[in-house]
């Protein structure tokens, strides 16, 4: 169903996700980013969520790169599973 | 932000997604779905590795260029949106109020202002119109958050940032965080074209008539 290439892709983009990850902890992790510096800077903060998500980006590299894997296969299942039903239709189409 | 705001970013976006969806449906082609899910859930995960720009500030990539580029604006937006649903949803990433907001300025705005000026650039200037691209997506992306911030406060103060703050320190930071996304965009690229080229063979054209 997935080709071979596809996979070593994924397993090469968790590798590079595992590496960036030390670099992250090591000079960004503390560090606000851009719309968070400016919110930051001017007293404002997020209020209270409506909704209540179910994991976080983790605190340290374990739960990070955790949480970067599991946002990398919800992502992809997602989008794999919807666009194939829509590829599969059109092709559907297409033969009639 | 103020509700009228954060209600009229969903509208607008709640538009333009249904735009993207009724195009990729028009335009998919099935041997590209493995590279644009493979595409999608590696932005997400560099969408996590913020780097440092100078005064104590990080930025991270959006991905918006880097997906037109590959995919097409509308599929680009398309994809984006998902990642900014799942970070909203999964992770406590962006707020469900906000998520509208977020959607207009980086699947919507980042995908159209890149496949922009991708379509001004000559081939000749191909890669110096991606890393223009993936800057201007960026720049464009802060210029309409602070944008909605300011209007927000001009609203009501209670939300949002005055714009004569929100707008030049956003602007700022944002055209340094910029060159990053330039920098990461055309590199990848660069790497796509040297080990796998066919990935760069997938993207739609957005003119009347292109087929995939």
């Amino acid at each position: 169903m997935i080709e071979r290439k596809y996979l070593i892709a994924s397993v090469a983009i968790i590798v590079a996700f595992a590496i960036g990850l030390v670099a992250f902890f090591a000079f960004s992790a503390d560090k606000p980013d851009g719309l968070e510096d400016v919110m930051e800077d001017n007293g404002i903060e997020e209020g209270e969520p409506i909704w209540q998500a179910p994991f976080d980006y983790g605190d340290d590299y374990m739960g990070a790169l955790f949480a970067g894997i599991i946002g990398f296969l919800v992502v992809f299942l997602v989008l794999f599973a919807y666009l194939r039903i829509v590829a599969k239709r059109k092709s559907n189409e297409e033969k009639k | 932000m103020a509700p009228v705001i954060w209600i009229l970013g969903w509208a607008v976006s709640l538009i333009f997604i249904a735009l993207a969806v009724l195009r990729v449906n028009k335009t998919i082609d099935e041997k590209a779905v493995p590279f644009m899910a493979i595409l999608a859930a590696g932005i997400f995960v560099a969408q996590m590795l913020n780097f440092p720009i100078i005064g104590g500030t990080t930025g991270h990539l959006i991905g918006a260029a880097l997906a037109t580029v590959l995919l097409g604006p509308w599929a680009a937006m398309l994809i984006i949106t998902v990642i900014l649903i799942i970070q909203g949803l999964i992770f406590g990433d962006g707020g469900i109020t906000a998520l509208g907001l977020n959607i207009l300025n980086m699947a919507i705005i980042g995908s159209l202002s890149a496949w922009a000026i991708i379509s001004l650039v000559p081939k000749k200037y191909e890669m110096t119109g991606i890393f223009a691209a993936a800057w201007t997506s960026v720049f464009l992306a802060a210029t309409a958050c602070a944008l909605q911030l300011s209007f927000s406060y001009a609203i009501d103060p209670a939300f949002g940032i005055d714009g004569t703050i929100a707008i030049p320190t956003m602007l700022a930071s944002h055209a340094i965080i910029g060159l990053g996304e330039g920098v990461i965009t055309t590199g990848i690229v660069v790497f796509l074209a040297k080990v796998a080229p066919e990935t760069l063979k997938m993207r739609v054209p957005s003119e009347k008539g292109a087929g995939a």
